[in-house]
């Protein structure tokens, strides 16, 4: 019997089909037969007929969602397996997201970090997929995922510490820019700013793991990304080998509605970014990535599916970017400061769950209060602490860039910069400032003749 | 082994598709057994002194340093066998992958073997026990060109290295530069070994934002915490004779601002074997670029053990005790200088008025950089620190190629010492125009010219 060259087993057994996301967009299978393409199982019809995911009429690909905005469970949904601790740690982490999140962004504006992002608006999709993924699952983040690594209980010591980049800063040892975090104890890879780099990364990532007996079928590399960095080439490669090689990646877009000032109205023009998942022969889902619960339950199912079959699951969550884009953006110019106000006020990720914690009894306004403050407290003792360690030695600046010794030029623009600070180290003010910020005061450089 | 090899699929195995027979059309160049000119015997790749073809030259290579895990370091014993380059490459690659569990091969089509054959295994019994006069002419006739090429070409079987090591570990892949670049970075992330190729040269621009961006501040931007160590991508490049704009450059210059990177490229078979070997180990991300001129054409015997050179090394490949002249190249060109400074001694039929004969006594000393990036600078001023002169030769263009690094290093190192101003010669800065190869390469007579010149400076 013929076979053709690209054939794979697609996992078809599952309750959700593929197919049942594109239904409204594939053509109807013709009723004549006239057999095959020579690499292709698609039938051969006379009928001249387009498809396209975006059809008009309201037949987009449905979102998935648990609770209402009251936090009730919406009619026909499925509550995910939950337990009042569990789902206690996912409501306080959302909440100290954002208390972490106030403080930082306000600490930039005050001019004391040079750099931060908030994650307002889509606390419930970062601690709702964090909550759904293994510990020691891979993650591999674009920037806007602190609170994978707050789940995962990485500290705010460290938080703080990579914010000041100070010599207690292991994520980058002051290197890069804050909320660039990274943690191997914590399978979390270092955050970079080329968007969507770490996409196919992940894809080797998960080839990894598939290749390990000890991690094969227990963990999948989880990597997320928002609707912009979408469009990056890198976004079609990562795809492309997850579905191609037997690598369990789960790709998680955030789809929040803006890239910095531009619109997914300007980004995109298919069926938002689930509509490529099926291009790709990719079991896809949409959720309303407001709903915690949702979020949940969609992360869980498409974990197990990714690890099960070996092969990329695609989940875009849908959300909206309530705070600016970064410290350096004010998106006031760009969007209405009413629409931010009334998304806060009317689909509010963090009230919802709460309304439904409180509706069973698992919450208070008590703790609520509680939490808050003790919260507060803590994350301005450890800024505190962070703020007044120094910076790592000078020296360090020329570590890392290769693995073992120092090359020729590296050693000797060492010594060149030893001999310019101790030149000019005490003349020249902007250098003068700066080096009583390092721990060693530049002597680590300064010192490299007499070593 | 015996009846596999003699099968009559053999001839199907070895058929090769059309863009890889265009290769071995190429190779006939080397095919051509002419007696020396009258003139003066000019080496070429099949011919020259450089290549070491004899087992006790082969085992003498400098730095050679077989692996721990071998029994003894003793060189009685060692095997030797006739490869060309991508014999030795993939040679190398089998025996990373048959001691290394978790690396992996993977690219456009090197699951079927590669279009330069580099991911295949090729069974050599059959040659030897069909031909033994072929063994006999092999190990008792060094320098004799005529047998180079026709036991290359008459090799009766081929295996994959994914036959061997299985499609887990041997993989094709999308066609996707930057997905290759970008999945190996992810694998060498977790601690895995990620040999990946990027067809040719002229392709990785698509991967340069994954080489450059991530897999060479890996190590840096994470505190040490993460590292692409594991990575090595093998890229086919330099010029072929016919390739065009693309499939003839050299882009080794695009990487050498690229920090945290190492980028390699050997010269012959022991060397792509042994440096091969040493940037998969490496714990840093290597840019492994092989001369693919040379697949076919260069054959030296090579330690069949596993074994590897150092990195960062350059070795003189025409070394002399007190030099006129220091000529630096890498790759291809390294023959071209080779073949430059004897027509400067004893200058072929037609060059005779040209060469001064003041000139023609000159000392000239070749060396291979070998590592590109970081290159031996060390090395480098030693040698012209003796000579004072030094020409430096590559095949990519002139501005912005990595001759204006090294000439400018050397100016402010040397700058006392220096008899001559530092001189390059490299391709035009044009693109590598099909029918203008011969004049945009920096062929043997252009070497010849800025020897004269900066002799006579």
């Amino acid at each position: 019997m013929f076979r053709p060259l690209y054939t794979r087993s697609l996992p078809r057994t599952l309750g959700l089909s593929r197919r049942r996301f594109i239904s409204t967009t594939t053509p109807e299978i013709p009723a004549e037969r006239h057999g095959h393409l020579p690499s292709s199982h698609s039938l051969i019809t006379p009928t001249l007929s387009f498809f396209n995911s975006v059809t008009g009429g309201g037949t987009q690909i449905p979102t998935y969602r648990v609770l209402d905005g009251a936090g009730n469970v919406i009619e026909g949904a499925e509550m995910p397996e939950l337990d009042r601790d569990f789902a206690r740690r996912i409501y306080e982490n959302m909440v100290c997201l954002p208390t972490i999140d106030n403080l930082l962004y306000n600490l930039q504006r005050q001019g004391k970090i040079s750099f931060y992002m908030t994650a307002y608006g889509e606390e419930a999709t970062i601690i709702g997929t964090a909550a759904a993924l293994a510990p020691d699952d891979e993650v591999l983040g674009q920037y806007r995922e602190l609170g994978v690594l707050l789940f995962r209980n990485w500290g705010l010591k460290a938080i703080m510490n990579q914010c000041f980049g100070n010599h207690m800063d292991k994520a980058s040892k002051g290197k890069q820019m804050p909320v660039h975090w990274g943690s191997p104890e914590h399978h979390f890879h270092t955050i970079s700013s080329p968007l969507a780099t770490q996409i196919p990364q992940a894809a080797g990532v998960a080839y990894a793991l598939q290749r390990d007996p000890e991690r094969r079928g227990h963990n999948c590399a989880a990597v997320y990304f928002g609707d912009g960095a979408a469009s990056e080439g890198d976004f079609h490669a990562g795809m492309l080998f997850a579905s191609t090689l037997p690598s369990p990646t789960l790709f998680i877009a955030r789809n929040n509605g803006f890239a910095i000032s531009t619109p997914a109205s300007e980004q995109y023009y298919g069926d938002g970014i689930a509509a490529r998942g099926p291009g790709y022969g990719m079991d896809t889902i949409r959720v309303d990535g407001n709903d915690v619960l949702a979020v949940l339950a969609a992360t869980r199912e498409a974990r197990r599916r990714c690890i099960e079959s070996g092969r990329g699951v695609l989940l875009e969550a849908m959300t909206y970017r309530v705070g600016h884009h970064s410290t350096s953006d004010d998106s006031f110019a760009y969007r209405p400061r009413q629409e931010v106000e009334d998304r806060k006020r009317i689909d509010n990720p963090i009230a919802r769950f709460r309304l439904f914690l409180h509706a069973r009894g698992w919450w208070s306004d008590e703790e609520e209060l509680a939490l808050k403050e003790r919260f507060k407290e803590e994350v301005m003792t450890e800024f505190r602490a962070a703020e007044r360690a120094q910076r790592h030695e000078l020296g360090e600046l020329f570590n890392d860039v290769y693995a073992g010794e120092l090359p020729y030029n590296l050693k000797e623009q060492r010594k060149e910069l030893g001999r310019l600070v101790r030149k000019y180290g005490d003349a020249w003010e902007p250098w003068r400032e700066e080096l009583k910020k390092f721990k060693d005061g530049g002597k680590s450089v300064m010192d490299i003749e007499d070593k | 082994m015996l009846t596999r090899a003699v099968s009559p699929h053999a001839s199907v195995l070895y058929r090769l598709p059309r863009h890889a027979v265009s290769r071995l059309r190429y190779s006939t160049a080397v095919d051509a057994v002419e007696p020396p000119p009258a003139g003066g015997h000019l080496p070429s790749i099949a011919n020259s002194a450089i290549l070491r073809t004899s087992r006790d030259s082969a085992l003498r290579t400098p730095g050679l340093k077989f692996a721990d895990d071998e029994p003894g370091n003793s060189l009685t014993g060692r095997e030797t066998r006739r490869m060309n380059v991508y014999q030795a490459v993939r040679d190398a690659m089998s025996i990373a992958l048959a001691k290394d569990d978790t690396a992996v091969v993977f690219g456009e089509d090197v699951s079927f073997g590669g279009v330069f054959r580099c991911t295949m295994v090729c069974l050599f019994t059959v040659l030897v026990v069909a031909y033994p006069a072929f063994l006999a002419v092999g190990t008792s006739a060094p320098g004799g060109p005529s047998h180079v090429t026709r036991s290359a070409d008459l090799v009766p079987c081929f295996q994959g290295l994914a036959e061997e090591f299985g499609r887990e570990r041997v993989f094709n892949t999308p066609l996707s530069e930057q997905g290759i670049a970008g999945f190996g970075i992810g694998l060498a992330a977790m601690g895995h070994t990620a040999i990946a190729e990027i067809q040719f040269a002229d392709y990785i621009y698509p991967a340069f934002d994954q080489l450059v961006n991530e897999a060479a501040k890996y190590r840096y931007r994470s505190g040490g915490q993460f590292n692409a160590g594991g990575l090595t991508v093998r890229t086919p490049t330099m010029s072929v004779g016919h390739g065009g704009l693309y499939h003839s450059q050299s882009p080794e210059g695009y990487f050498m601002g690229a920090a945290g990177l190492k980028v390699v490229i050997p010269r012959s078979p022991i060397q792509a074997k042994g440096l091969l070997l040493a940037s998969i180990r490496d714990p840093n991300p290597v840019i492994f670029m092989e001369p693919k001129i040379l697949y076919r054409s260069s054959v030296e015997h090579v330690p069949t053990s596993d074994y590897t050179l150092p990195l960062s090394q350059l070795e003189p490949v025409l070394p002399q005790s007190n030099p006129d002249i220091t000529v630096l190249s890498w790759g291809t060109p390294v023959y071209t200088c080779e073949t430059a400074a004897h027509m400067l001694a004893q200058p072929p039929k037609g060059l005779e008025e040209i060469v001064p004969s003041a000139v023609r006594g000159a000392k000239v000393e070749v060396l291979d950089l070998r590592t590109v990036l970081p290159w031996d600078i060390e090395g480098v001023l030693e040698r012209v620190g003796k000579s004072g002169r030094l020409v430096v030769v590559h095949e990519a263009g002139m501005t912005g190629g990595v001759g204006s690094e090294i000439a400018a290093t050397v100016q402010k190192e040397l700058f006392l010492r220096l008899k001559a101003p530092v001189r390059r010669v490299g391709s035009w800065d044009t693109p590598s125009g099909l029918n203008y190869e011969k004049f945009i390469l920096p062929d043997a007579v252009r070497v010849l010219d800025a020897l004269i010149e900066t002799l006579t400076y």
